[in-house]
């Protein structure tokens, strides 16, 4: 194994009590927790959020969130109607359990805590978000050469990318979503692109050479095409191992469900997807506005961490782009 | 009459190449895929050096070559692979079914581009 740095997860904090935000805060930073309140309460602002894409692990709910007794209760039932993916832990004042809800509504929580009772709330954020382990080399080599690939198709921007985080919803951003199958003998799922059509578009038509008239969102989806094509090549030159005495028709697959009117994927594991947000800035247009691509990493049908390694062969490679004569 | 067939099935590296080549003084034909590049080749005798992706819809890039060795019994046209593709099995297929070299992706017009037109020379 390689080593292990904890990657962060967004969490949704819906609590409003101010006496105890410090703790809170405190206790989020110490789990590697990134917290996001609303910038006002109140249920229809709440789903604003959820239906927004902000990649969350979770969601901090204190049972009175709103002012009044079971209040946070039925935004609870709200959330988990519309995200049922999304975990929710819930903020008690007196004890650290469902103790008196009905079984159905009981059944929506993760686990209930109180401030006096943080670690129970720990050990749960680690067995529900943080329960999948990405490898440090491995996550810092998927940021290497998806820059590099975006930087080859998007020569005239810079291209960076935020700290990767850990995702349990399933929402769709942007209009266009290239997926591609991830196969080795340590991992085996999928990876996805998505963006914003006409934020990338804008960029295609003010690369060098492009007539602006000319481009569609036929030329975009050729190029997050190619990008998926470079950085699953990246990969697997990287660091998949060969999936050896596997018979095609042998390996597992599930079904993948997508619903359009709720912008919704699914591939069937409720295990953390490991996503990566990447900005495009011009760089002859540097009042533009950067044009985010998010990038996802589902494994879903494999995932054996321990096994993970670089390609021995990566060092005597022929560089890319140079021509090897046979 | 083209003296280079590229055979890509993403527009973007075709055109990108295409373009390169064309700029450089070549003449320049194109395919989608490798039954496309078959169907291509066969109508144009004039073609000197094909330059075709590996993983392609219809019939990959590596069945193509093998097919123009084989079936069309061309041995004379030199066959490039341009591919993310970089495994030694992929390569020693390759080479059993005569392509002269491989190119890993992103493409480099720059590196490349004496080595292509010696071998459409």
């Amino acid at each position: 194994m390689q080593n292990e740095k904890q990657l962060v997860s967004k969490v949704l904090v819906l609590d409003e009590d101010r006496t105890h935000a410090d703790s809170l805060k405190a206790f989020c930073e110490e789990c590697a927790l990134i917290g996001i309140r609303p910038q006002q309460g109140g249920t229809a602002n709440v789903m604003a959020i959820l239906k927004s894409n902000v990649d969350l692990g979770g969601i901090l709910l204190y049972e009175n969130y709103g002012g009044q007794a079971a209040t946070g209760l039925q935004l609870a039932r709200e959330i988990h109607a519309r995200r049922p993916e999304l975990p929710i832990f819930l903020r008690r004042d007196s004890v650290s359990s469902v103790a008196g809800f009905a079984e159905k509504d009981a059944a929506m929580f993760r686990c209930a805590y109180t401030l006096a009772d943080l670690q129970q709330l720990r050990a749960t954020l680690d067995s529900s978000i943080f329960s999948r382990i990405y490898p440090n080399d491995l996550v810092r080599g998927i940021t290497e050469m998806t820059r590099a690939s975006l930087a080859t198709l998007f020569r005239n921007c810079e291209v960076d990318v935020e700290t990767p985080y850990l995702v349990k919803d399933r929402i769709i951003y942007g209009e266009v979503f290239t997926l591609v199958a991830i196969e080795s003998n340590w991992c085996r799922g999928y990876m996805m692109l998505q963006a914003a059509e006409e934020a990338v578009l804008g960029l295609l038509r003010r690369e060098p050479g492009k007539g602006e008239e000319n481009i569609t969102f036929r030329d975009l989806n050729s190029v997050l095409g190619e990008a998926t094509n470079l950085i699953w090549g990246s990969f697997k030159n990287r660091y998949a191992g060969q999936l050896e005495n596997k018979d095609a028709t042998q390996l597992t697959q599930v079904p993948i469900i997508i619903n359009h009117q709720r912008r919704y994927i699914s591939f069937g594991s409720e295990d953390a997807q490991l996503c990566l947000k990447y900005t495009l800035r011009q760089k002859d247009c540097p009042d533009a506005l950067p044009v985010p691509i998010f990038q996802r990493f589902v494994f879903n049908l494999n995932w054996s961490p321990d096994e993970f390694k670089e390609n021995p062969s990566v060092e005597s490679l022929v560089d890319s782009g140079e021509l090897e004569l046979f | 009459m083209a003296q280079v067939l590229v055979v890509d099935d993403s527009s973007t590296v075709r055109n990108e190449v295409c373009d390169f080549l064309k700029a450089n003084g070549l003449q320049v034909a194109s395919a989608v895929d490798g039954k496309d590049g078959l169907d291509k080749l066969k109508s144009d005798p004039a073609i000197k050096l094909v330059v075709s992706d590996v993983n392609m819809p219809n019939m990959d890039g590596l069945t193509m070559a093998e097919k123009i060795r084989g079936d069309l019994k061309n041995n004379a046209v030199n066959i490039i692979m341009l591919t993310t593709e970089n495994s030694p099995s992929m390569k020693e297929r390759g080479k059993a079914a005569g392509i002269k070299g491989w190119i890993v992706k992103p493409f480099n017009g720059a590196a490349v581009i004496g080595s292509l037109k010696k071998l459409v020379a």
